[in-house]
């Protein structure tokens, strides 16, 4: 296979700029490290086929092969990743009100994950000021906490090593479609370690279009109003086209082409926008700011999604089909947008070690046909 | 005063090992001796910024005539006492010939090369092996193990000094010994120094 | 070192060359020594310092060496007789000072013993100071053996109080660290008293004031000050110290001075060319007493000049030659010129053998043989180098262990400005490569100060200086006042281990005793650098965590200089001798070694030599000999497998 270490991982993610910081290759050993939203290699390891390169998804991802590991079919390059349903979805009575992003459907969902016992621990994104904190939670308490969205790029799977080194398994992750990716990959067992045990129970994936680079979007915002006024940033659905900081004391919004600029570098290389490789994947629903748009995947993620409905932790609508046409034409586009990217800089079916994305060419050349 | 003839003049010794482990002293200590016995003794060491782990090495010249080079020239040392294998070895390569006498303390200090995994620390019995093959008189004794059995590894250096007086290659006795190191260090340290210097005499034999 | 002060008359010692510099100051009635602490030369001052009582010295370790030959200069306008010791380094920094001095003149006699470093064994540089002696018009002696190590002091006092100026005395590692046979002279009496006579007429040498120079009136003082140089030259021509050994008319002539002197007479001797080349010693060497040596080279056509390091004694012997050659006839010169000698580097009695070689092609077959008996058969594998590191227990491993961190983790390119003692290994893969410029005393801060001031051309490094305690008062402080007044966005690390470790751990200006062993005001680096203006922050190295996040705090305050003071003690230092905080080992079971989740962390990387890397077993361990017991180790080992418990005291 084409499995490398961190010296390569080094350079083919961190010097090319390919690194999201999702916090894969982090708290897996003392050489990988994260500092305000950055991952930097502390010094050089010797060993020639890491975990860190495995779970990576910025490099060597094997798109089919994690089709195949998650769904049992190749990877098809459908704008909206293999799923069983797409629903309207808004968190229901059994969960606490309070300020939601959008319909609270994450949070429902890990509460009730909580609660019916199919998780013990849960991977989440807090955030301290502007900073986003990695936290693993073992109550459903917890989870409000970690309930605002947050724009930047977070290492938060450093908080799933953690976790995994101690010994927790059963667990609920809640990640971006990089972070997702990664997970998957390291569900797939790259070491071969006999005994592994899938220790996840539920992956929740965001629907992510970009995300902001940690340090240049403080060092914009520092520049615009007091930081330690901020109460919630919220990009709020089309056809807005702004990011609204809300400080104690009232609101500015900004225009997203100066938010543009703080977007990494890396995200113009990402085909995915809704999270294809998780359990259920939860987004905006465009026009609506109090509901959110679901779409479940697996067995297990269609499972606890009905059990969630039917105990009152979950309300599900049907979708619009013009809503649903809308999405798959906005996750089309960056799935084409992601590839096309990819291609240029010579990074689909390329080099092994220095290849992003795998996948069979016939698929890729009907992801740009519309196939 | 008028010191016996050597068997070669300016005889020459070196004292070798890792900084730390009391070379110094042990090259003073056979420098006072053979001075005291009139001698001219010329003695040139490498210390200072070698101490934090690196090499060091004394050399002894001991003669009647006058002073000498405080170092020895190339294969024209007379005796090599180390106070570990591989800086014996190196000195060996170096100064070493057909000829010299070769003393080697057991225990090993391994270099920082060695501690991280990016050099090989030779295996004592190769070394005892490559070493005999050109020197079959060469002697390799416990030192370090005697030195703590007395209460102190830094004793090597002294056990290392009766083994030499054993081999009787330099004109020295316990006598010389004990006034030398009375000199050198506190008085209620000259019981276990000479105890030292007896243990390793018995090695020797 | 009671026998140093033996007041026997002809009583012979093994001494060390610098024991042996000492005793000759004492046998010359020395009443003040000054000096900073730089290998080759420490011993001297130290030793000085224990009999200081008993011969009724007074003897200081001054804040850096410009303020040591003032102190000295100070004691000998006062009428006594003075010592200022310092290794080359020390030479350039006073050399400001000695310039003036050397026009100015001195009272009392006063000596500048200069310990030289050939082949940097204890120095990030071979520099020279012999070169010194000419550009400041001051005469320079060098000692060839231990005997003349001492001898040679009370004649360049005698000299200095001839000619009224300061004479310099060049010694060299070889010497200063070696040892040999001493005969002792005898010691005057202790009794001296100071005063300083100044209230005469401005321009009388012995009772007026003393000052370098009276503006645009160069005659005054320059014009005696070369004469003071020519009455040298003249008693040079007689001095004792110069001496011939082999024919009246030798094939080669062997023009030397120093410890290089014995080097050539033992290279002679293994070629049995005792007959036939003749040995100059010269211990007068500037300036150079022209009659002898002129007399010397029209005795001989070929002339092999050997010294350490740089071909002056070569250059200046040839500007004799030249001017002489209408008498003497042209001559054949070898040294580093022509190739014989390399000009880099120490000499041995090889490299002289060798170049005698070349020479003599006849007589070197009687050489020794290249290989003698299949000694260099012994292969390689059995010598693995053995490298520079830190001591264990050394606050500086885990200082740049944080700083590495800190730096990886800001992300933006930071970087390290070095400075000297023994944290300079911070360019080694011992300090994990951090350091990426290293100069002289100081050096660190001004050259950091400078980086933090070029944003304004779109360098946004981090830039960080390191510098030991020592060095803070030596030479850093004004580097921190210009970062701190021009703003510069630097971060001073200080690392405080309490001494000036790198020479033998002495005290300076931040110690609470001084080198007699008094109690002594100690000066607060904290307070002094926060009333200077800087940002100043504290942290115990061996906290690694608190150490990385508040370097990181400060490596993102963009405003004005820094500073981050790491206080722990050196490991080597009085008050950890021999004491262990804790007993550390490793938990065989809990050891990852060589996989993925460590890859050898300590043994690979953190590289304490207390862990070892057991290659049958395949995990670290503690070699109890030599681990200090700091405890550091067990808060980098990702799997928990280093453990430390207290030891009870």
């Amino acid at each position: 296979m084409n499995h490398f270490g961190s010296g390569e991982l080094e350079t083919a993610v961190i010097q090319s700029e390919l690194c999201i910081g999702c916090g894969a290759c982090v708290r897996l050993c003392p050489y990988f490290d994260s500092y305000r939203g950055k991952t930097a290699l502390l010094f050089p390891c010797a060993v020639e086929k890491g975990r860190c390169f495995a779970y990576c998804p910025k490099i060597e991802v094997d798109l089919d092969a994690i089709t195949r590991f998650l769904h049992g079919i190749p990877y098809d390059g459908n704008p909206l990743g293999h799923h069983r349903g797409i629903f309207i979805a808004r968190a229901g009575e059994k969960v606490r009100k309070q300020p939601f992003q959008a319909g609270g459907t994450v949070t429902a969902l890990l509460v009730y994950a909580f609660r019916s016992g199919n998780i013990r621990g849960a991977v989440l994104t807090n955030r301290k000021g502007l900073l986003p904190e990695p936290r693993f939670v073992t109550r459903s308490a917890d989870v409000y906490r970690a309930s605002l969205s947050k724009y930047t790029a977070a290492p938060t799977l450093s908080a799933l090593n953690e976790a995994l080194d101690k010994g927790h398994g059963n667990l609920g992750v809640v990640g971006t479609p990089c972070q997702v990716t990664a997970v998957s990959q390291m569900r797939m067992n790259p070491m071969d370690k006999p005994g592994f045990k899938d220790p996840t129970a539920l992956v929740v994936g965001l629907f992510c279009t970009w995300a902001l680079d940690f340090r240049r979007f403080e060092t914009f915002l520092a520049g615009e109003v007091p930081l330690e006024k901020i109460v919630k940033i919220d990009i709020p659905p089309p056809p807005a086209q702004v990011l609204e900081v809300y400080l104690e004391d009232g609101k500015r919004a900004f225009p997203l082409d100066r938010i543009r600029p703080l977007v990494p570098d890396t995200c113009g290389y990402c085909p995915d926008m809704t999270a294809e490789f998780a359990d259920v994947s939860v987004g905006v629903l465009e026009g609506r700011g109090d509901r959110n748009t679901l779409i479940v995947r697996t067995e297990r993620g269609e499972r606890i999604v009905r059990e969630a409905e039917k105990k009152g932790f979950l309300v599900l609508e049907e979708m619009p089909r013009e809503n649903l046409e809308h999405l798959q034409w906005a996750a089309g586009n960056k799935k084409k947008r992601g590839f096309l990217r990819s291609r240029e800089a010579g990074k689909v079916n390329g080099e092994p070690g220095k290849t992003l994305f795998r996948l069979a060419p016939e698929c890729l050349d009907g992801v740009f046909q519309d196939r | 005063m008028n010191p016996k003839a050597l068997v070669r003049d300016p005889f020459s010794v070196i004292v070798t090992g890792v900084g730390g482990q009391g070379n110094v002293l042990a090259s003073r200590l056979l420098g006072d001796m053979l001075a005291a016995k009139g001698y001219f003794v010329t003695i040139g060491e490498t210390f200072g910024a070698s101490q934090r782990g690196g090499s060091v090495m004394s050399h002894i010249r001991v003669s009647r005539e006058s002073a000498w080079s405080p170092q020895i020239p190339r294969g024209k040392a007379d005796v090599i006492v180390s106070l570990e294998p591989v800086e014996a070895v190196r000195v060996l390569r170096e100064y070493g010939n057909p000829g010299v006498v070769f003393l080697s303390n057991t225990r090993p200090i391994y270099p920082v090369g060695v501690i991280r995994g990016e050099l090989e620390y030779p295996s004592l019995d190769a070394l005892r092996e490559a070493v005999a093959r050109i020197l079959p008189g060469a002697r390799f004794i416990d030192g370090t193990e005697q030195a703590i059995a007395l209460g102190n590894a830094i004793l090597t250096n002294i056990v290392m000094l009766g083994a030499l007086n054993r081999l009787a290659v330099l004109p020295f006795e316990r006598e010389d010994f004990r006034q030398a190191v009375g000199r050198r260090v506190a008085s209620k340290q000259v019981p276990v120094n000479l105890m030292a210097f007896d243990k390793g005499y018995g090695l020797a034999g | 070192m009671s026998f140093l002060i033996d007041e026997g008359r002809n009583i012979q010692h093994l001494l060390m060359g610098n024991e042996a510099i000492v005793r000759g100051a004492l046998e010359a009635g020395v009443n003040v020594a000054a000096g900073y602490p730089g290998t080759p030369s420490s011993e001297i001052i130290e030793t000085l310092s224990k009999v200081a009582r008993d011969r009724n010295l007074y003897v200081e370790w001054s804040t850096n060496e410009k303020v040591a030959v003032e102190v000295a200069a100070a004691a000998s306008f006062a009428g006594l007789r003075s010592l200022c010791v310092m290794k080359q380094n020390g030479v350039n920094v006073a050399s400001d000072f000695l310039l003036h001095l050397a026009s100015s003149g001195t009272r009392g006699g006063m000596v500048l013993v200069t310990c030289d470093d050939p082949g940097a064994l204890s120095s990030v540089n071979e520099g020279e100071s012999r070169l010194f002696a000419q550009i400041l018009e001051i005469p320079l002696l060098e000692p060839g053996d231990f005997q003349e190590a001492k001898d040679i002091i009370p004649w360049a006092f005698a000299l200095s109080e001839k000619i009224r100026n300061v004479v310099m005395v060049r010694s060299v590692t070889r010497l200063s660290h070696g040892s040999g046979n001493v005969r002792f002279g005898s010691l005057p009496g202790t009794s001296a008293r100071a005063e300083f006579v100044c209230h005469g007429p401005l321009l009388d040498p012995e009772t007026g004031p003393i000052i370098s120079m009276i503006l645009a009136a160069p005659e005054l003082q320059h014009g005696p000050q070369q004469e003071k140089l020519k009455k040298a030259a003249e008693i040079f021509e007689t001095c004792p110290f110069n001496t011939y050994q082999g024919p009246d008319e030798p094939e080669l002539l062997i023009v030397t001075a120093s410890i290089c002197s014995l080097y050539s007479r033992e290279a002679v001797r293994i070629l049995g060319l005792e007959d036939r080349v003749g040995i100059l010693k010269l211990a007068a060497t500037w300036p150079l007493p022209e009659r002898l040596v002129k007399k010397h080279l029209a005795a001989a056509k070929r002339i092999l000049f050997v010294e350490e390091v740089v071909p002056t004694l070569e250059d200046h012997v040839k500007v004799i030659a030249a001017e002489a050659a209408g008498e003497i006839g042209a001559k054949t010169f070898y040294g580093k010129k022509s190739g014989h000698l390399p000009s880099v580097g120490e000499l041995n009695p090889d490299l002289v053998l060798d170049a005698l070689a070349r020479i003599f092609p006849a007589a070197a077959g009687t050489g020794p043989a290249a290989s003698p008996g299949g000694v260099k058969d012994i292969p390689q594998r059995f010598t693995p180098a053995r490298g520079m590191t830190f001591c264990p227990g050394c606050p500086h491993r885990a200082s740049y262990w944080s700083i590495h961190n800190a730096l990886a983790l800001d992300g933006r390119g930071g970087f390290v400005c070095g400075d000297i003692g023994c944290y300079v290994m911070g360019t080694l893969p011992a300090g994990f490569s951090t350091v990426k410029t290293l100069h002289c005393m100081g050096s660190g801060s001004g050259v950091a100060s400078g980086f933090g001031k070029l944003r304004s051309f779109g360098m946004d490094q981090p830039v960080v200086a390191v510098c030991g305690d020592s060095t803070f008062f030596h030479a850093a402080m004004p580097a921190l006042a210009n970062a701190i007044h021009q703003r510069s966005p630097f971060t001073m690390i200080l690392l405080d281990n309490r001494g000036t470790a790198m020479t033998g751990f002495q005290p300076h200006p931040g110690s609470p005793t001084n080198v007699l062993g008094e109690e002594a005001p100690a000066l607060d680096m904290e307070k002094i650098c926060r009333s200077m203006g800087a940002k100043v922050e504290t942290s115990d190295p061996f906290d690694l965590v608190k150490t990385r996040e508040k370097l990181n705090r400060l490596l993102e305050y963009g405003e004005g200089a820094k500073v981050l003071i790491l206080r722990q003690a050196c490991a080597l230092s009085p008050e950890k001798r021999g004491q262990r905080k804790y007993e550390v080992s490793v938990d065989a079971e809990r050891c990852r070694g060589e996989n993925c989740g460590c890859s050898r962390l300590c043994t690979r990387i953190f590289g304490c030599p207390g862990l070892v890397w057991d290659r049958e077993k395949e995990v670290s361990r503690i070699d109890e000999m030599i681990c200090a017991g700091c405890g550091v180790c067990a808060d980098i080992c990702p799997a928990g497998a280093i453990v430390r418990k207290e030891v009870a005291r």
